[in-house]
């Protein structure tokens, strides 16, 4: 018997079972489990688990019988987190998931995948992709399905966390509240429970494997997750808040007045633009403001402009 | 399909929908089936053959599927009411829909916007989220001049050519170019227009931000039959393809490599590393440079570092006492 068959026999039975079954139910009763010695049964076994989980399929461990204490582990997959449910898209619903789908920049593997569990025709067997605008978020990092899954289930989780220096991991354990995709980074956004605070973590510092934890939490209802990452550099830091004030020159105001709406604005000399925007970080804003190069100026505070010339001693 | 699942998992993955399909749509053909799920009308016929020799313990006529192939093509499967519905979807596939879909959200006056959001909402509630409930997956584009955005997605939709006034990264000044649109591209946060520059005779990027006004012409301009997004994958940061190479110290290595993808990187014996990157110009690899300070060192080529120097004197006079 070949082992898709087996898998498959799996699933069946595993799905219309009416409570768990012990691993010796399953190897005696499920074909395809006639291995010879229990070592290689629960070898093979093992591995089904392994790639049925994989594809997401939700085998849980439960107790055969949930009354007696010593009862041996059993195996189920709970109808409810196996079936998709009827969803009842409308044809324009449908439409605009395939654009979503046809959208993606990359392998569209994944989202092919979801199309056709919802019985949505593939756009590459209908004629081909009209593709005008697309989406290049790097949705398959390998920690942002788990950490979704954690939000969607309330599972709290525990990874290892570097920071700043790259030997300095540590293990955070964390109730996820949202996935926030920013700037090209993806970050989870939760309850930190060691330092009982939100905080924001970026996945690409996540390391070592994720463990999902027992118990559960609560997402408070209109969560604001971008309030807790960082806007722009020059917003966080250590620095005590100050207002710095950037003139543009005539060349460049179209540029801040477009993209920085800032809060408050005035006139400069000669058609130039004075912008005030507030700072908690010096150097930051200086790194900023030296990338922007010669037609922006830091008016204040002279702080600011003594960083810039230190900053730029170096090259001089 | 795909690397992720394996081959295995892929077969397995399509039996889970392929039935599920066939059982909602009796009398369904072989050909219909093949045509829908991108495979060999042979191909359809293995999977369902293989099906049939599985079922529920027991295993006699009774417990295995039942699958009968018409001649006339048609299928029907019995006795598997347990594969009448589809596997749900993972947090995986969902998520790659999920992310998309609201990057896509943010196009101003994006004329799927409503459906995709209803849609959107009911593939969240299929994964077990509440009517009432916050959306789990957050995707931020940043604010770029709606009416910008808005006449280059005319552009794209009639193909036309626009004439763009456009801050170049590589020069810093603000220059005039024609180009023929043909992708409006979320990355990186940002909204980026792929087309063919007239001015340089290339393709090429531009960011939306650094644009300053858009005006579509009459010119017809045709996106090519071979245009293929997927080469624009993560390749948002450098432009140009030259190549700048410089030194930097390990306080900020870390989270530079994090930002910029490196062609190469090697540590050296004092702990700085050698790295390469694609570069966006002289300017644009001076400006980075300067913005690292005493933490870069060695740019090459020659050109960027006189660049760089030049730029830093212009800012550091500006910031003089």
């Amino acid at each position: 018997m070949r082992r898709i068959e087996r898998l498959i026999n799996l699933i069946a039975a595993l799905l219309e079972t009416r409570r768990p079954l012990s691993a010796e139910e399953i190897r005696d009763r499920i074909q395809g489990y006639d291995q010879e010695t229990h070592e290689a049964f629960r070898r093979a076994f093992e591995r089904d688990k392994e790639t049925l989980r994989a594809l997401g399929i939700p085998i849980e461990t439960r107790k055969v019988d949930p009354l007696y204490d010593a009862s041996p582990d059993g195996y189920v997959i709970p109808k409810d987190r196996y079936y998709l449910p009827e969803l009842d898209l409308e044809a324009d619903e449908a439409a605009a998931l395939r654009i979503a789908a046809e959208a993606m920049v990359g392998s569209g593997d994944a989202a092919r995948a979801g199309l056709m569990k919802l019985d949505i025709d593939d756009p590459a067997s209908s004629g081909g992709p009209r593709f005008v605008w697309g989406a290049d978020v790097a949705s398959e990092q390998p920690y942002l399905p788990p950490l979704y899954e954690s939000v969607l289930r309330r599972t709290p989780v525990r990874f290892g966390y570097r920071g700043a220096a790259a030997d300095d991991v540590r293990t955070r354990t964390v109730e996820p509240y949202r996935v926030v995709h920013r700037r090209g980074h993806w970050y989870v956004v939760g309850r930190d429970r060691d330092k009982d605070a939100l905080r924001a973590f970026k996945l690409s510092r996540i390391q070592g494997g994720l463990k999902v934890l027992e118990g559960t939490y609560e997402i408070p209802k209109g969560f604001d997750a971008s309030s807790h990452l960082p806007r722009e550099g020059w917003e966080v830091g250590a620095d005590p808040d100050v207002v710095a004030v950037l003139r543009f020159d005539p060349e460049l105001r179209w540029w801040a007045e477009q993209n920085l709406r800032p809060s408050e604005s005035a006139e400069g000399p000669g058609g130039a633009l004075d912008v005030r925007i507030p700072v908690a970080n010096l150097d930051a804003l200086v790194s900023w403001v030296i990338g922007l190069g010669e037609r922006v100026e830091i008016l204040e505070p002279d702080a600011a402009r003594a960083r810039v010339v230190e900053h730029l001693e170096a090259w001089l | 399909m795909s690397e992720v699942y394996g081959r295995l998992g892929n077969r397995l993955r399509r039996i889970l929908v392929l039935v599920p399909h066939i059982i909602q749509n009796s009398g369904v053909t072989v050909e219909e089936v093949a045509r829908r799920f991108g495979m060999t009308a042979d191909d359809v016929v293995d999977d369902l053959n293989m099906v049939m020799m599985c079922g529920l313990p027991g295993y006699t006529p009774l417990e295995l599927i039942e699958v009968v192939i018409g001649e006339d093509g048609s299928i029907e499967i019995g006795t598997a009411d347990y594969f009448a519905a589809s596997l749900r979807l993972s947090p995986a596939e969902a998520l790659a829909l999920l992310s998309t879909g609201a990057a896509l959200m943010s196009l101003p006056e994006f004329a799927d916007a409503d459906a995709l959001r209803r849609g959107l909402s009911k593939l969240e509630r299929a994964l077990g989220v509440d009517a009432n409930e916050d959306e789990g997956v957050q995707v931020e584009v940043e604010h770029a001049p709606a009416a910008h955005l808005e006449r280059l997605r005319d552009a794209l939709e009639r193909h036309r050519r626009v004439h763009l006034e456009y801050l170049s990264a590589s020069s810093g000044r603000l220059s005039e170019r024609d180009v023929d649109p043909w992708a409006l591209i979320a990355a990186l946060g940002r909204w980026y227009l792929v087309g063919f520059d007239h001015s340089s005779e290339e393709e090429r990027m531009f960011r939306t931000d650094r644009v300053k006004s858009v005006e579509v012409l009459d010119t017809e301009a045709p996106i090519p039959g071979d245009f293929d997004p997927g080469r624009y994958r993560g390749a948002f940061s450098g432009t140009g393809g030259k190549i700048v190479t410089m030194e930097l110290s390990p306080r900020v290595m870390g989270w530079f490599s994090e930002y910029y993808p490196l062609e190469e990187a090697v540590e050296l014996a004092d702990g700085w590393h050698h790295i390469r990157l694609l570069s966006g110009g002289d300017r644009w690899a001076a400006a980075l440079a300067l913005r690292l300070g005493a933490d870069v060192r060695n740019l090459s080529p020659p050109s960027v570092g006189r660049e760089a120097a030049r730029l830093a004197a212009a800012i550091a006079s500006r910031h003089r006492p």
